[in-house]
């Protein structure tokens, strides 16, 4: 039961990152980057090929993925984002699109086996069935995902970059006129997207043992699907949708099976977009602007009942 | 007329689109002291503020600021120079609170805990923000948004400051609170060229005035006296009307 958890956790976690990728690049770019999945999948298939030549063993294919899903995602800038920055945002997300299948065209003819296995840091030095069944790869992702949170939080929160990345998310035109470089700005936030997708990678390979051509859709779909289940360009909204995505997921497969899980998570995507179009975030916020009216409005009536007693 | 032009803008053609909005406009504006720019909507004073400011590549003509040709840079660069925008709708960072919009207001600089300083006396200028810092700036009033505009743009310390109708939407009794603040910033030696609608509120704190319409110049001279008030009538409302009609010299306040 608890191993079920941490399982359905870790997948969360796996998908928050994702989203989160998704939606640091979108909040500053107003684009999707429909290339993120397989920038990833370059990065994981790239790890393979060196691991399969003996250039580079278990423990170092996390950086080698890291690296490669940048290199693959600053192509892809150069390629997609800062030639059409001025169009509108479907110019971007088509070129995207083009540029998924040639990564994974890439990708599949260096590789061309239906899939490979993924070697995990961890083999043999974890006795089965340790922990009540809780797996190390699981445990792994948590802990790299709640760093990379906390990191981004202090990132974003703490310094001068982080104040730029906000400003800009806000409003692009006004970050101009303070004197932030925008477009410095924007591809910064594309490489870091693509070093926490690559990270995601690595941890979601680690979890399934392998990777198949189809990883580069699954990462680009689940992270999409999360991002805009917690509401596109929130990046507490981001988490809080991953996590959830990966909860509902692991309790259906263990529940109804592998097959119904698609169904449970989609299903979910629909019911909380019917009820809120804006997401887990846009929830948050219509129930915070709702109390903030309220607090105003008791503080008014504190007010006025002062006055009235002073006259 | 004191002092060599800190900006001088020569034959200017700027426009959004593919037609021309400025059709080669020249003006000046001296350091410490308040030059306006007024005329009837549409005659391209957005535009040539953000032509100025950086913000649209002008397609004729030259900028030079302080000495140096301009036209062309990208408006974050002319920040970190010393020219700075207010834009019309202010474009503050709603979402930020009143602190982190002044702190980045001074990112085009450079670190360091002059920024503190700064922030610190911002505060004392405006009091009403020192009160709200921890607010997000979208709470604010209009005039308090204002404020902030302002406080912003002098965050990046700038040697010369654009604002572009400051008193839009503004209650009389606020607007005129603003335009003694704009007053006060050049009192500092800081250059503004202030663009208004209202036309006789701002003109009593401006030295020289420029009138632009159908994107032109018109007129350029002292804020006051006949000559002044015929460009302005006529910018506003056609060369038929008749010069003792009981026109509302350019009130179009709401």
């Amino acid at each position: 039961m608890i191993a079920a958890a941490v399982a359905g956790l870790a997948l969360g976690a796996s998908y928050a990152l994702l989203a989160t990728g998704f939606t640091v690049v979108f909040g500053v770019l107003r684009r999707i980057d429909l290339a993120y999945g397989a920038s990833i999948m370059l990065g994981l298939y790239a790890a393979i090929w060196l691991h399969r030549e003996g250039m580079a063993g278990a423990p170092a294919l996390a950086p080698v993925v890291i690296a490669v899903t940048v290199l693959a995602a600053a192509y892809v800038e150069r390629l997609c984002f800062a030639p059409h920055a001025d169009r509108p945002p479907v110019t971007a997300m088509a070129a995207s699109f083009a540029i998924w299948m040639q990564l994974q065209e890439i990708a599949v003819l260096a590789l061309p086996l239906h899939t490979y296995p993924f070697p995990s840091p961890f083999a043999g030095a974890w006795p089965a069935g340790a922990l009540g069944g809780i797996r190390p790869e699981h445990v792994l992702a948590l802990v790299a995902a709640a760093a990379i949170g906390l990191g981004l939080a202090r990132l974003l929160g703490h310094t001068r970059f982080g104040l730029a990345v906000r400003a800009t998310t806000e409003n692009r035109a006004a970050a101009a006129c303070a004197g932030i470089d925008t477009r410095r700005v924007a591809i910064a936030v594309f490489g870091l997207a693509a070093a926490i997708g690559g990270v995601a990678g690595y941890l979601i390979a680690c979890i399934d043992g392998q990777v198949a051509p189809h990883f580069a859709m699954r990462a680009t779909l689940d992270g999409i699907a999360a991002a805009i289940l917690g509401g596109l360009g929130s990046i507490p909204g981001a988490i809080a949708g991953g996590l959830l995505l990966g909860l509902v997921e692991a309790a259906a497969r263990s529940a109804w099976g592998p097959q119904q899980a698609d169904l449970a998570r989609y299903g979910l995507l629909l019911a909380v977009l019917a009820a809120a179009p804006g997401g887990l975030a846009g929830i948050a916020g219509a129930a915070r602007r709702r109390l903030a009216a309220r607090r105003r409005a008791s503080g008014r009536r504190v007010g006025e009942a002062s006055a009235a007693g002073e006259a | 007329m004191t002092g060599a032009p800190i900006l001088a803008v020569e034959g200017l053609v700027a426009g959004r689109g593919r037609a021309d909005v400025l059709r080669s406009v020249s003006l000046s504006a001296e350091a410490g002291a308040v030059t306006c720019l007024i005329g009837p909507n549409g005659a391209g004073k957005t535009t040539l503020m953000m032509a100025i400011a950086g913000l649209i590549r002008p397609r004729r003509g030259r900028i030079r600021f302080d000495g140096r040709e301009i036209a062309g840079r990208p408006a974050h660069r002319l920040v970190a120079e010393g020219l700075a925008l207010v834009p019309q709708d202010r474009l503050l960072f709603a979402g930020l609170t009143v602190r982190e919009n002044l702190a980045a207001g001074a990112l085009s600089r450079d670190a360091g805990p002059a920024i503190e300083t700064d922030i610190a006396r911002m505060g004392q200028r405006f009091p009403r923000l020192a009160e709200r810092a921890g607010q997000r700036a979208g709470s604010l009033s209009g005039g308090e948004q204002q404020m902030l505009a302002i406080a912003r743009a002098l965050m990046a310390r700038p040697r010369f400051l654009l604002l572009d109708e400051p008193s839009l939407g503004l209650a009389p009794l606020v607007a005129r609170e603003v335009l003694d603040l704009i007053a006060g910033i050049a009192g500092e030696g800081i250059g503004v060229l202030v663009v208004e609608q209202n036309a006789a509120r701002v003109r009593s704190i401006a030295r020289r005035m420029h009138v632009i319409d159908r994107g032109r110049i018109v007129h350029s001279g002292a804020p006051d006296g006949a000559a002044a008030d015929a460009a302005v009538d006529r910018a506003f409302f056609g060369a038929a009307v008749a010069p003792a009609g009981p026109a509302p010299a350019g009130e179009a306040a709401p």
